[in-house]
């Protein structure tokens, strides 16, 4: 009888053990195989998708805030900050089995520096800080800084600033067509169906031996919130970490549908909510029109029902991105125009407008048609009615609108979000403000501007920094800008309990390379 | 004023369910007409809390912007009444003098027209509208012309078989007979002839015009976003399906009583106007 009691106690402890085991290795060991479905909002403009390409540097996939090597193996600064070295993998080869070298590198950043190509994201940040790109060997690479910018490194890691192969590009000029979807990343293109998916499959040759775990990645074109949100219901998508994020109300519509299948969590989008209007075409030529639009915008409101309360109004900066570098809410809260309650605001807007416009006037107020945008823009229309600027919305299909702001060919922008390439405080300015931002849709150029953002830039000091960005932050809150800043976007993101090792990074797809990713049985 | 009482009661007795029909469509028409006195706020108005349920204050509830629904459904009335009427007006007008003048003088010419109007048929009337607003753009004008081309070719090869038959008819040989010029006999004795079938089209089509405007804007190339069309709230309330299902409730009333009514007319004219329908003729 105790021999048998033994042998229970025996059996029980190796069960639990076994269990135990079992159990944390569910948790944590990654399964081979299996297809992640996501989905993007359009169809690309451009194909340059995440999975495909690696960089220099990226975010790390296990922890996102921290920068980590991908095609170079170790960089350094030089004492006085102003080159940085780079020293690349070896043995990396290209999807098509051709060789990765420097000369890629190279290829691929004086590409992005030159001053004729329009890059809106990797080159607006990259112009302002480098001066030259060098081959020192064969897998070594020099940057020359223009001055000293505690920033490079960030920008370098950005998703926007991946390695493309010199050859790829000198054959097809850019990277836009299928053929030339060629990359050194953990996934290989392998098929486009526009208005429908884009799929990836395994790069097998990957530099990470072991990685990436899943056999392909499908990315769903789905326009339209209920399109979305019907395929995340019925766990068509297996992730949400994409622009639009979901709305309050549609997070709760989700988590009734899917239960405990699923993880739900609010987080920022790293993007600035703007509206532009172009300086260069009546009425927006004449500031007064401008100042008035930016006194009159209830951006509280905007945030409140456009974003279901998940943004920072009045913000420049996020503080839960940039933290001190955000001026703060005490002082933002009473400067014109983000003051609240309005009446005196728009009580002044109103008498700007009149003076130019005693009737008032009619402005056509262009849309991309995409995320909420469209509500977001009546909103707009209802709160600039009040100061006599009376707006009809006309939408574009995205790209189309793309192009059209890209060309000037509009007169105000109701609404655009601008993601950063990095939780950096100088990347908004460098992106949306200075006379050569990428996205400086208005063409708005203020000379106090882009010498803040310059001195910004080369600051090394944190403090001085600081004041640089709190004063540039200032005076584009309470001047005539061309971009007026509605706030910071947060929002509501889910992932399927399929999905492990997962790490949402803070700015938006410099984690969607799912080189780490695997899929649960 | 007796007299119209008399024949309203007459023609309930005789058509009640085109009573009731006219009756939702003399609420919808005095909806439209009286809309900014009915309206209790602007339909553009977006000042209150989104997503309030419908309460005594809001009796319809108030929209993902804060608007009043009940306010943009009254609105909306105007709005689909405008696109139904004018595109009818001008899509069968244009559709039917285009057959019958075809029809009447035949030859090659009425042959290529008949082509014409067999491809726009041949077409899906949605991927027709859609394809027309895609390329001229978001405006009630536009959809009010995209409707309008939608409507034509129908009206045109019902009018056009009308006008083959009066053609042959005796009372055309006679003027004819008598010199009038063909000018004369299509506006004089053709036109008024064709006249019946007319009204059946117009009344039939405002439904029809009404729903694919309300598609059209549900699927976002209708009426201007900021616009209260139904259709647009609709899309809206579909959005919030589970959230504020009052979002997408009333518009989708508002769009199925107004076509029941409008439909429920037009069959009772039909029935009128029709011969082998009319009561005591059969």
């Amino acid at each position: 009888m105790r021999a048998v009691r033994r042998i229970s106690v025996f059996l029980a402890v190796v069960l639990l053990v076994g269990l135990g085991a079992g159990g944390g290795a569910t948790q944590e060991k990654p399964r081979y195989g299996g297809v992640l479905t996501w989905f993007d909002y359009g169809d690309p403009g451009r194909l340059d998708v995440a999975g495909i390409w690696s960089g220099l540097l990226h975010w790390d996939p296990d922890d996102p805030a921290k920068i980590t090597g991908d095609l170079a193996e170790r960089w350094r600064a030089s004492p006085d900050g102003k080159t940085y070295t780079f020293e690349l993998r070896k043995g990396v080869k290209w999807h098509d089995g051709q060789p990765f070298s420097a000369a890629d590198v190279k290829a691929t950043f004086d590409r992005i520096l030159n001053p004729e190509f329009k890059s809106p994201k990797c080159g607006a940040s990259l112009k302002p800080m480098v001066a030259s790109l060098e081959v020192l060997d064969r897998y070594t690479v020099r940057f020359r800084l223009k001055a000293p910018v505690v920033s490079f490194l960030g920008a370098i890691a950005s998703a926007w600033c991946r390695v493309a192969a010199k050859h790829v590009l000198e054959k097809y000029g850019d990277l836009d067509r299928p053929e030339a979807q060629i990359g050194t990343g953990p996934f290989k293109f392998k098929r486009y169906e526009r208005g429908n998916l884009i799929e990836w499959e395994k790069n097998r040759d990957y530099f990470v031996p072991g990685l990436p775990y899943l056999d392909g990645v499908k990315q769903y074109i789905l326009v339209g919130a209920p399109t979305q949100l019907a395929a995340a219901k019925v766990g068509r998508v297996m992730l949400w970490d994409t622009w639009p994020p979901m709305r309050k109300t549609q997070v709760a519509e989700l988590a009734r549908a899917r239960g405990n299948e699923i993880d739900t969590y609010q987080w920022p989008v790293n993007a600035i909510y703007a509206i532009y209007m172009n300086v260069h075409k009546p009425p927006f030529s004449n500031p007064d029109l401008r100042r008035a639009v930016n006194l009159a915008v209830d951006r509280q409101e905007l945030v409140e029902k456009a974003l279901e309360g998940a943004g920072v109004p009045c913000a420049i900066l996020d503080p839960k991105l940039v933290g001190d570098f955000a001026l703060p809410f005490e002082e933002v809260a009473k400067i014109a125009g983000c003051r609240q309650p309005k009446d005196q605001d728009i009580a002044e807007a109103k008498r700007l407008v009149e003076k130019h416009y005693p009737n008032g006037i009619d402005v056509e107020f262009a849309v991309r048609a995409v995320g909420n945008y469209l509500d977001r823009a009546q909103l707009l229309v209802g709160q600039l009615t009040r100061i006599g600027i009376r707006g009809t919305i006309k939408s574009y299909e995205s790209a189309a609108g793309y192009a059209a702001f890209g060309k000037g060919d509009f007169t105000l922008i109701a609404t655009q979000d601008r993601g950063m390439n990095s939780t950096d405080p100088g990347d908004v300015f460098h992106l949306v403000y200075t006379t050569e931002a990428g996205s400086n849709y208005a063409r708005w150029s203020d000379p106090k501007v882009d010498d803040l953002a310059a001195r910004a830039l080369r600051e090394s000091n944190r403090e001085r920094r600081k004041q640089l960005y709190w004063e540039l932050q200032r005076h584009i809150l309470s001047d005539a800008p061309g971009a007026v800043a509605v706030g910071w976007v947060e929002g509501w993101f889910f992932r399927d309990k399929r999905v492990i090792n997962y790490k949402p990074a803070k700015t938006a797809y410099d984690n969607n390379t799912f080189m780490k990713v695997s899929l649960r049985e | 004023m007796r007299a119209l009482a008399s024949s309203l009661r007459c023609f309930g007795a005789r058509q009640p369910l085109g009573a009731v029909g006219a009756a939702i469509v003399a609420v919808l028409v005095a909806t439209a007409v009286f809309a900014p006195a009915l309206a209790p706020h602007g339909p553009k108005e977006a000042v209150f809390t989104p997503y309030l349920a419908p309460s005594p204050e809001f009796p319809f509830g108030t929209d993902h912007l804060g608007r009043d629904q009940l306010s943009r459904v009254i609105w909306g009335a105007r709005l689909s009444l405008y696109v139904g009427l004018v595109s009818v007006v001008f899509g069968v007008t244009l559709g039917g003098l285009w057959g019958v003048v075809t029809g009447y003088f035949g030859g090659a010419g009425d042959n290529a027209s008949q082509r014409i109007v067999d491809v726009l048929m041949a077409l899906p009337p949605i991927i027709l509208a859609l394809s027309l607003m895609a390329a001229l753009g978001q405006s009630m004008n536009n959809v009010v012309l995209a409707l309008a081309i939608l409507l034509a070719p129908t009206a045109a090869r019902t009018l056009r078989a009308l006008a083959l038959s009066i053609k042959e008819s005796p009372f055309v040989e006679a003027a004819r007979a008598v010199g009038c010029s063909h000018w004369r006999v299509i506006v004089l004795h053709v036109l008024p002839n064709t006249l019946a079938a007319y009204i059946v089209l117009l009344t039939v089509n405002i439904a029809y015009a009404i729903v694919v405007e309300a598609s059209l804007s549900f699927l976002g190339l209708g009426a201007p976003p900021d616009e209260p069309s139904w259709g647009a709230m609709l899309n809206a309330g579909a959005q919030a399906i589970e959230a504020a299902p009052w979002m997408f409730l009333f518009p989708g009333l508002a769009i199925s009583l107004t076509v029941l009514g409008l439909n429920l007319v037009g069959d009772a004219i039909r029935d009128l106007t029709d011969p082998r329908l009319r009561g005591g003729l059969g």
